[in-house]
């Protein structure tokens, strides 16, 4: 099965399309990739990087590929949300383009892999929960880390993450905001299909999608948006208490404070 | 609490977050990144032996912080 996926890779003609954080490309198989590459600023959601990602699916869809494969960095998969737009929630601005991208990625018409090699937190997190296969590393730390600046979950999180670890566990990681570790998770009953080495993610997501793309493209729509329909439902009920609370917990004095401590040792390491 | 009782719940932490080490192995003179620990593997044995410890120091202390025994030196600073 792998020299029969190797040997069609050396033969695929792939379109690539290099922009600056986010990589697209899609191979003759169908099987289309979006890498999301921000390596300074280790893919967090600032608005350019949100735009990036929509732009990058909505060129992905247009290519009508069987699957996606959605990875990020080898260190990071996301690191969720970016300070400026949480301090900017504290000032009171509504802001909710990052919730563009759950919405986005439930709503894509093919089945979206989510290759995590590395972390991925807060928001991070809550993307791969958008998606239809989870593959997570060992060695990477996974958390919904909202409650340690001081507000409640977004972007989905409070239906989407006991869909992907189970109810008691996301309760865990959500009130306690601690990132468990890979291999923690996989001693765990997740719903995580795969945790594995890092270096073994990318090749097994690829394993997947190429057993995905073997099969009618039609059949692939048509039961991604039966699939689908209970999680776009989740979302618009998350969304409903997610935006109350996220009015409520912004506006609390302390949570600006907890903000600024969260990113605090990030800047000091960075000057 | 002594500086060795503080350096030992330091030691537990780093022991249940990294994977394929060995007590014998930890040099605290190195940072916990010479044996393999990412950055937020390194959050989580502060923040856990911080709990441990009863003790909350903020982040813009711990940021200029490299090796263990600066980590237990900062911990002795707040320990009773």
């Amino acid at each position: 099965m792998v020299c029969k996926i190797q040997a069609k890779k050396a033969c695929r003609q792939e379109r690539e399309i290099m922009t600056e954080k986010i990589i697209t490309r899609m191979d003759d198989n169908g099987i289309a990739y979006l890498k999301m590459n921000d390596i300074e600023e280790k893919n967090t959601f600032s608005d350019d990087f949100i735009a990036g990602i929509i732009k990058g699916l909505d060129k992905i869809t247009a290519m009508k590929p069987n699957v996606l494969i959605l990875s990020g960095l080898e260190d990071v998969f996301s690191g969720g949300a970016e300070k400026k737009n949480l301090i900017d929630l504290c000032n009171g601005k509504v802001h909710v383009k990052d919730l563009l991208i759950s919405e986005k990625l439930i709503n894509t018409p093919f089945p979206v892999i989510a290759a995590m090699e590395g972390h991925a937190v807060g928001g991070g997190l809550v993307i791969a929960a958008c998606c239809d296969i989870v593959l997570a590393a060992r060695e990477s730390r996974y958390g919904a880390v909202f409650m340690l600046m001081g507000f409640t979950p977004g972007m989905g999180c409070t239906t989407l993450l006991s869909e992907l670890v189970g109810p008691f566990i996301a309760n865990e990681m959500m009130f306690t905001g601690k990132r468990f570790k890979g291999s923690e998770l996989a001693r765990k009953s997740t719903n995580i299909n795969y945790i594995l080495s890092k270096k073994e993610i990318i090749n097994k997501a690829e394993d997947i999608a190429w057993q995905i793309s073997e099969n009618n493209i039609k059949s692939i729509y048509l039961l991604k948006n039966t699939l689908s329909a209970k999680k776009k439902k989740l979302l618009i009920e998350a969304r409903q208490q997610e935006d109350l609370m996220h009015k409520i917990s912004f506006a609390f004095p302390e949570t600006r404070e907890a903000v600024e401590e969260f990113y605090a040792g990030k800047e000091n390491k960075k000057k | 609490m002594t500086r060795e009782e503080v350096a030992a719940v330091i030691k537990k932490h780093i022991l249940d977050n990294l994977e394929d080490l060995e007590e014998n192995e930890i040099n605290t003179a190195k940072s916990m990144k010479d044996f393999g620990a990412n950055s937020l593997d390194i959050i989580e044995v502060v923040s856990c032996s911080m709990r441990e410890l009863k003790i909350k120091i903020p982040r813009t202390e711990l940021a200029d912080i490299i090796t263990i025994d600066q980590l237990t030196d900062k911990f002795m600073e707040h320990v009773t």
